[in-house]
């Protein structure tokens, strides 16, 4: 199964499997790891799952998969960078295998 | 502390109501009688009477109501915060929901705070999910063609029965893994529970749906299926299965909390449509945003409020509040705040997002909010499909039910 390795804020990270087909946003939250809120649950209607994908990443991952992503990523709690993304619209599959993202300081 | 969802107690708290029970910590001048979800000017128009609020209300405010007294926020931030502060506002003892005390449940998840609430939620997010809903997409959109079917070519409805009902009632038996053939005995228990005048009624129609759900929950450990009821059932999180208390108290939340809400979100958004034929063709005209234009209308047609108990003194905005105080957030209100929403009671479909809360926000945001939105939209593309001209019947007076789920009582329509 695919991993991802989410990097806390503080320096923190963890290291967990998430299924192809799931989301990044799930991924988090089905494991327990604290730093993304996702409280719409993926619809997308909040800003509260927003990620930094790792720098090594981001070609691979691609910018917001919709304008409403783009739109809703203005409103992020934290700075939003070019690397920026909400989480619950990044699907995993086998070329996400490893991937990297980093956890911003707070999600509102 | 937090509560032991497999051994339920009945909340210790004290419940205040009317003048003669207001703490003394609660400052004269902001207690008011406003007369929400139950008075005159309320009942005459509740979206305008929660949209003037801002005009006429403190923003934190203290109202004495005719069941229970609380501090209301009106203010989408105010909301925001103390919805996404579970640790300062509790939902343990927040639903005013009488139970028998000898043999109490709690609505789970949502009368279980954090870190324990994951658990629960975790059990049914993959069916509630948006990827999860979908899977229904097909089903629901059968259902609302049966329904259209069988009034389309009558020239008149009653939505509220003939649509707005039975629509989310057949929806929730299909994702439960209940029979369909109960749908009508369905509707009429919820009819029963939520709308009765008298007690009596109430706890005939709340016998019957324990005895079902009960029975249901046996089947369904007997032999699983990938309905909800099943994966409730059948649920060990970390290995340990659920009690029967969680079993119940879970079912039976999702049968309270998802069917009138999307009932008096249907019945509120066709009035609107009835009166607005221009906005309706707007609508057909551009199906591409059918996902903006339902985000918009449950800003707009919110129906209901979220209460907490305070777990801890805390202040806001100057004003002092005492631990176990409830507080209302009047979601309405909220999505009406001119800050966030300008000229808030027009519907325009091509405001910024931002974050509503029609499901509330935080760690208890609306697990069926998906399925709200996905059968929202369905009950849009395939009724105006079919009858895209329709107006409320003339001479109808317009009334609203009182109580905590705002809508209209009934909905007679031409065509």
């Amino acid at each position: 199964m695919p991993q991802v390795t989410y990097i806390e804020h503080s320096g923190g990270s963890r290291t967990v499997d998430v299924p192809v087909g799931e989301n990044v946003m799930r991924g988090a939250l089905y494991n327990g790891i604290d730093g993304i809120a996702g409280e719409c649950g993926g619809a997308p209607s909040c800003a509260t799952c927003h990620v930094y994908v790792d720098a090594d990443w981001t070609a691979r991952v691609g910018g917001p998969a919709s304008e409403a992503e783009a739109e809703l990523l203005q409103a992020a709690a934290c700075e939003v960078k070019p690397s920026s993304r909400l989480s619950c619209q990044i699907v995993m599959s086998d070329q996400l295998d490893g991937l990297v993202v980093h956890m911003p300081e707070a999600q509102y | 502390m937090a509560i032991d969802a497999a051994h339920p107690v009945p909340p210790n708290l004290p419940r205040q109501v009317g003048l003669d029970q207001i703490p003394p910590h609660v400052p004269k001048e902001l207690v008011r009688q406003s007369g929400l979800t139950t008075g005159a000017e309320f009942l005459a128009n509740p979206h305008d009477f929660m949209a003037a609020m801002h005009e006429k209300y403190p923003p934190i405010f203290y109202d004495v109501g005719e069941y229970i007294n609380a501090w209301q926020l009106i203010r989408h931030e105010d909301a925001l915060f103390a919805l996404r502060h579970p640790e300062i506002f509790s939902n343990e003892g927040a639903t005013p929901f009488p139970r028998d005390p000898d043999d109490y449940f709690y609505f789970i998840p949502i009368e279980i705070d954090p870190p324990h609430h994951r658990k629960y939620r975790n059990i049914v997010d993959p069916l509630f999910c948006p990827a999860g809903v979908k899977q229904l997409e097909g089903l629901i959109r059968q259902r609302a063609r049966d329904l259209i079917d069988e009034i389309a070519d009558k020239g008149e409805c009653e939505f509220t029965t003939d649509f707005g009902r039975p629509l989310p009632v057949s929806v929730f038996l299909d994702i439960m893994g209940l029979p369909q053939d109960m749908r009508d005995t369905f509707v009429s228990w919820a009819v029963d529970l939520l709308h009765a005048k008298d007690r009596a009624t109430m706890g005939r129609a709340f016998k019957n749906i324990t005895d079902y759900i009960k029975s249901a929950i046996a089947e369904k450990k007997a032999k699983p299926d990938g309905g909800v009821v099943s994966l409730i059932a059948n649920a060990a999180p970390d290995g340990v299965p659920l009690s029967d208390k969680e079993v119940f108290g879970f079912v039976v939340f999702l049968f309270i909390g998802g069917l009138d809400t999307v009932f008096a979100t249907l019945n509120n958004i066709w009035l609107w449509l009835a009166q607005n034929p221009d906005r309706v063709q707007e609508i057909i005209d551009r199906p591409d945003d059918i996902d903006a234009v339902v985000e918009e209308l449950l800003r707009r047609w919110s129906v209901t409020f979220s209460g907490r108990v305070l777990a801890q003194d805390y202040e806001m905005r100057g004003v002092q509040m005492k631990k176990g105080d409830r507080i209302t957030c009047v979601l309405p209100a909220c999505n009406f705040d001119p800050s966030v929403f300008p000229n808030p009671k027009e519907v325009d479909f091509d405001r910024p997002r931002k974050t509503i809360l029609a499901f509330t926000v935080g760690v208890h945001s609306c697990m069926g909010g998906h399925l709200a939105r996905l059968e929202l939209k369905i009950a849009l593309q395939e009724w105006l499909k079919r009858i895209p001209r329709f107006s409320v019947r003339p001479g109808t007076h317009i009334e609203y039910r009182p109580g905590g789920v705002v809508g209209p009582e009934f909905l007679p329509l031409v065509w």
